[in-house]
Formats: C-alpha cells, structure tokens, sequence
C-alpha cells in the first residue's frame, strides 16, 4: 500500500534520508522510530510528494507519487507534524475545508465529520473557534483533518508530539481503530512506548539510515534477549578490563553502558568489580526498543 | 461542479477569514473616507462644494500675455479652475464676495517688457478663506513666471529675432508652441546654472470670507473620491496577498499540495475570494460616493465592475511580489513598502490633478495610476467611456494574464519555502 525504495533526499551536500526501503500493507502499522534529525519527516514528506526524492520510488496503492501524483493523492492522508489548521475558524469549518479539499461534499462529507468527530472525541467542541482548543486537541483536530476521506494509506508524522495523556490515548485507538478497518499506517515517533504498543513492524532510523527492522519480537532479538546495565560514577582510573566478559557498548569517563543477561542476579557480582566509590547510580533495563537503539548507536533515543 | 467546489470552498473560508477579522474590513472602509473628508476639509470650507474659479484680468493683452493666462487653461489646472477673463472692475467685486480662488493681474507692457528682457511684475490676489486651491494657482504661476525668466536669459538672442515677427504678427500660434517646447527642453537641462527670475509676484491677499456658494462644478472631494477607493481597494489587495504567505507559514499550503486537489482550486479560490471582498469594498464605497456626491446612478454599475477589475489587476501583482520573497517577513515588509508609492503617486492621497506635472506623470505609469485615470477621465471629465478606458483595460488584462501564470508557478514554489 505504501513503499518505498531506495529512497535518498539530499539538501546540497547533506543527506538526510539514504536509502529507505520498506512496504506498509493494508491493516498494518509500520513505525518510523529515530532521534530528532533522524530524517522521519522527510521521508514521510517525501511520501506525500511535498518533497522531491533525490533518488529512488515511493508509489501509493500502486501509483507513483511522482509520476501518477493525483491517483496517488487520492488514497493517501496526511498528518503533518506541525498543525496545519486555521485557528480562526471552527472545528467543524476545518473539517469541512479538508473533506472538500479531498474531494468529499454533501451527505457524504457531513456524515464523515460527525463519525470523525467521534472518533477524536471532539463532536463537544466541534462548533467552538480552534483558537480556544487546547493544544492536544488541536492535534486531534489535525489528525481528523486527514481521514476525512478514509484513505487506504494514513501517514503520520508525531501526531503525538506535546500531547496530554488524554489526547494521547484518543489518538492512538483511533489509529488502532484505523488499522482495524484495513488502513495502511505508517507512523513516526521519538516515543518508543507508542511505537511498542501500535506497530506491527518498524524500522529504526538515524542520521538518514535505517539501522535495523523487523516485528517488535525481531528487533528484541538483536537484544539477545539481554538487558542493559548503565554505570554512572568516576571511571577514569578503572580499566576496560574490568568488565572483558561483558558486551560492552560505551565507556566514558562518568558512565559505562553494557549488556548482561539476567542483569539483576549479577549486580552484586559487578559492583563488587569497582572500587569504593567510584559507581554512584545504576540502572538496568529490560530488552526494548529504547535498550536497542542505544546498543545500536551508543546514544539515547531522547536527548 | 466537482471543479468549482474546492475554489468555492476556498474562497469561502477566506471571506468568512476576513470578516470574521471584522476590524481589518472595517479600516479598509474607514481611513479612505476619513482621508476624502479631511482633504475635502483643507480644500476649503463647505466640505468639498467649492469651486476653483481662477480670474484673470489681462491689461496688455498681448501675445505674451495670452500664452501666460492660457497656461492655466491647459493641463490639470483646467481640471481643478475655470478661469475667467475678466475686467478689474468685475475682479475686485467677486474677489470681495469671495466667489474666486484667486485673481491674477497681468499688467499693461508686460509681453513688452519680456520681449525688451525687462524686470515686470504679475500680481497675485488670493482668497484667504481657501487654502490648497490658492496655494496651487500660486505654485502654477511661479512655474510659469520662471520659464518665462529663463526664457528671456537664455534666449536673449531668439527672442531678439522673435520680436519683430510678434510685433508685426507674421507668425501663428502653432509656430509659437514649437519654438516654446524647444526652449523649454533647453531650459530644463540648464536649469541648475541659472539665476532667479526678474519677474516677481506681487501678492495681495484680502481679509473676506467667502459666501457658502455650491455650485456643481468639479469639486475637491469628487476629484478625490475614486483615488480613495482605490486606497480601500489597494489596502485590501495589500492583506490579501500576503495572506497567502500565511497559508503558507501555518501549513495548509503544503498540506494542501499533499491532497489530489492539489493548489490549482486553492489559488482560484483566492482570486474569487479577492475579487468577491473588492466588490464588497468597491460597491460601499462607491454607493457612499455618488450619493455624497451627486454622481448619476447609471455610472454605478460601469464604476463598481471597473474597480472590481483594478483591485484585481493590484492583487494579482501584490501577490507576485509576495510569491517572489524568500520569507513570509520579508514578503509583508515589501508589499508595505510598495504600497505607501502606490497611494501617494498612484493619486488616492492627492488627486494628480493637485500634484505637479511631473510627480502626475510618474503616477500615470503606476498600475493603480493609470487604471485610476482611466476611471476618472470617464466619470469626472466626462470623456466617452471606449477613450477613456481602453488603454487602462488593455494593460489591466494583459497583467492579469500573465500574473496569474506567473503566481501559479510561483505557489508550487511556495511549499518548498516554508
Ligand atoms: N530544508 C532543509 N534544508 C536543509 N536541511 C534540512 C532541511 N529540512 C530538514 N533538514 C535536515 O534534515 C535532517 C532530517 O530532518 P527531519 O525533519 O526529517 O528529521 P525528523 O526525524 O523528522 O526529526 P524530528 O523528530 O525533530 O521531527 C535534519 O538534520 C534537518 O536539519
Ligand atoms: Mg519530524
């Protein structure tokens, strides 16, 4: 439904997609998970057709974004990452301007609106000016704004970015919702608690690349099915080989990262390794997504 | 249909947009008619009913005196005064009953005496109670009296051999004209190295008021009247323009790029939402005019569908401009930048007919200059309509044209701007 290949987006010398390859199919959520900068919205822009690829394809149900862009257009909606909605009209007069932008009018659309309206939880404020919406709202506005017309293909790019955890829990069964009616998603985020909880495939992405995808199980697997210790403290006389026996990602100055299994069982064991003193906090974390992605890169997820 | 709802549609949002904004309509509407009535206030008492009536009293009635009070016959002067030739008794009772803006004296040997290259006097009397209409019979005259003085320093020698042929009147007029035109072009590349003029101006001015006299000549006010519809008309062009970029800069335009309607129906909305939110403007305005001003109802129509057309044609280029700019900031600070010209040379602050020739001319090529002109010439000066407007609808609809391709290739642009 929704596919790219070996998509590239260069701006002059700086490249900020590579080689993006991956397929969402109907009734499927495909996540797109990376740091800021990573390059999600401009492959998600890319998609939609507001941006040129540099190189490669990207084809909507079949039809080519660039070279069949109406027909493409036409199964495809979009959620910008930042509010593209007028303040200074009401819910309902927003809805109606996207549905007609999409094609939609009369009974057809004033039925949509109302179902949509639901769906988002705001048939209560619909009649009210944008401007006296709370930003989670507004996002939610934003998001109806696109699936107005039922497209078969939803991009979304952080449409939970600075959300309330109401707003938020609106959002995300009305993509549940969406996914079980057979839409294909993909859906971008920095939260990988959203990304564990909607996507049945995801790709990590950073600095332009993906770095590693597959289903939630797949990717935990990369883990080994190890756990992450991270060590904070003085480690500037300790010796790397303290810890030889260990996967070990980083090693600074104030902090050391590595993989153990069954971390928990071993932590006497390990902190006994280091001198008085010199470890002030540890924390362990259980194989997931935000444990990958820095055995992958060295880096959090979040900064 | 199916083509015309997303224009509709758009259009609708902006016009529901802009009133809903209520006071940006409402100063559109309201610092045009304040400007006509504080300029038809400084013109005079009587709120705009006053008459320039420029009298002359020719007492050497010489060659050289016709060319001198025929000056104010030609040109804008003749569009502001009726100028009547009169005898100094006649002069002096209707300057004390205040019935005349001003009242010239040419005295008897004056065309002599520029022949002869020697110092003359004209005499000035101004009727205190006005004050722009005077002061602009003053400002002609000054003109005139310097070319005069240039011509007799410069072309000593020319006028020494014109002399004789005026004396024995072996010439006509059309020859006088020619050689004048020539000298004058002469006199304005000299112009710096010469010195001040021999001839001086007496003024006179008389302690009376005029008489609340309305009469139904060409007034102030209706002389200002169109220009400032087309200031409500150009501040209006001015929003809606850059509102374009904040389409842009919020991300409905790049939304929209991302819909199968794509910017097409977008841009048609906006120019019938333009052209619906002029004709608002225009028709107001108009209606308040021609009641205020007396103007004959069948103009109306003609008048609203031929500003309609202008504030479209000012958009049109607004919204080029706009396109053009890197930023939404720098977009808006340009259009304010061009907007302030347009107004003061385009005619709406003060008719052309009050600017000197030059500054008039300059107007002229304005696109709300000459579209005002067009405008004017037919309902104030009477001209036929197909003379009047035929140039100005030419140009406007070839500007048309040509910015609306211009402005379709330039909002594709748009999205990768923002
Ligand atoms: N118009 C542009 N010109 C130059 N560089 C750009 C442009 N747009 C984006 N970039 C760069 O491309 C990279 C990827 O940006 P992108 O917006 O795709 O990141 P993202 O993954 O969506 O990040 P975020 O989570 O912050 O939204 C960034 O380093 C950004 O600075
Ligand atoms: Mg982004």
């Amino acid at each position: 439904m929704i596919k790219t290949e070996q998509l590239s987006k260069s701006y002059g010398q700086f490249v900020a997609a590579e080689d993006i390859s991956f397929e969402v199919q109907p009734g499927e959520v495909f996540g797109l998970l990376g740091p800021n900068g990573a390059g999600k919205s401009t492959t998600i822009n890319c998609i939609s057709g507001l941006l040129k690829p540099s190189l490669g394809e990207v084809s909507i149900n079949g039809y080519s974004v660039l070279s069949e862009a109406v027909k493409a257009k036409q199964s495809l909606g979009l959620v910008p990452q930042d509010l593209a909605i007028y303040e200074d009209l009401t819910g309902q007069e927003n809805l109606n301007f996207w549905g007609q932008a999409y094609g939609l009018s009369g009974r057809q659309l004033k039925d949509r609106m109302s179902t949509v309206l639901q769906q988002v939880g705001l048939e209560s404020r619909a009649a009210d000016l944008v401007s006296t919406y709370s930003g989670g709202m507004k996002r939610r506005l934003n998001f109806a704004c696109a699936i107005l017309h039922e497209p078969r293909a939803l991009l979304l790019d952080e449409p939970t970015v600075g959300v309330d955890p109401q707003s938020r829990e609106h959002l995300l069964s009305a993509v549940e919702n969406l996914k079980s009616t057979g839409t294909a998603v993909l859906y971008t985020t920095h939260y990988m608690e959203e990304a564990e909880r909607l996507c049945d495939r995801l790709a990590i992405i950073d600095h332009g690349k993906i770095i590693a995808s597959g289903t939630l199980a797949e990717l935990r697997s990369h883990m080994g099915e190890k756990d992450l210790i991270t060590l904070q403290g003085d480690f500037s006389q300790v010796s790397e080989q303290v810890l030889s026996d260990f996967e070990v990602i980083e090693w600074q100055d104030d902090s050391i990262r590595f993989m153990a299994a069954d971390a928990a069982s071993l932590l006497s064991d390990i902190l006994s390794r280091f001198g008085k003193g010199q470890v002030k906090q540890t924390a362990v974390q259980q194989a997931n997504l935000e444990s990958l992605f820095i055995k992958l890169t060295g880096r959090e997820l979040r900064d | 249909m199916g083509k015309l709802s997303m224009p509709l549609s758009v259009a609708r949002i902006r016009i529901t947009r802009v009133l809903r904004e209520k006071w940006g309509l409402i100063s559109w509407l309201a610092i045009p008619m304040i400007i006509v009535f504080l300029m038809s206030l400084i013109a005079g008492t009587g709120g705009g009913q006053l008459t320039g009536r420029l009298l002359i009293t020719d007492q050497d009635n010489s060659v050289v005196s016709n060319f001198l009070s025929g000056g104010f016959n030609q040109g804008p002067m003749a569009e502001i005064f009726t100028t009547e030739l009169v005898d100094e008794q006649q002069a002096a009772t209707l300057m004390e009953a205040g019935d005349a803006s001003a009242w010239i004296t040419i005295p008897e040997g004056f065309g002599q005496a520029f022949l002869d290259n020697q110092p003359t006097r004209l005499q000035l009397v101004k009727n205190p109670a006005q004050n722009i209409l005077p002061q602009m019979v003053e400002t002609s005259m000054a003109l005139l009296v310097d070319a005069a003085t240039y011509l007799q320093i410069i072309f000593s020698e020319e006028l020494a051999v014109l002399k004789p042929m005026i004396e024995e009147s072996q010439f006509n007029d059309a020859e006088l004209v020619v050689l004048t035109l020539g000298v004058k072009q002469q006199i304005d590349r000299l112009e710096e190295t010469l010195f001040p003029p021999q001839l001086e101006l007496l003024e006179k001015p008389i302690e009376q008021l005029p008489d609340e006299t309305a009469q139904n000549q060409i007034t102030f006010g209706l002389l200002m009247f169109p220009g400032a519809i087309f200031m409500a008309l150009i501040f209006a062009a001015n929003a809606l323009a850059v509102a374009i970029w904040d389409d842009a800069s919020n991300g409905v335009i790049p939304r929209l790029a991302a819909t199968p309607s794509a910017l097409g129906g977008y841009f048609n909305g906006q120019v019938m939402s333009a052209m619906a939110l002029l004709g608002l403007l225009a028709t107001v305005l108009s209606v308040l005019g021609s009641w205020y001003f007396n103007l004959p109802l069948s103009q109306l129509p003609l008048m609203i569908v031929w500003l309609v057309f202008s504030g479209l044609v000012i958009w049109m280029l607004f919204t080029a401009l706009a396109l053009l700019m890197p930023t939404a900031k720098v977009a808006n600070i340009t259009i304010n930048a061009t907007t302030f010209p347009l107004l003061m040379l385009g005619g709406s602050f003060f008719p052309m007919e009050s600017m000197p020739p030059w500054l008039a001319g300059m107007g002229q090529f304005l696109p709300n200059g000459f579209l005002l002109k067009g405008l004017k010439d037919w309902m104030v000066r009477g001209e036929a309509l197909t003379d009047a407007l035929w140039l100005p609808l030419l140009l406007g609809v070839a500007i048309l044209l040509m910015f609306w391709v211009l402005n379709r290739m330039l909002l594709n642009q748009l999205v990768h701007k923002v």
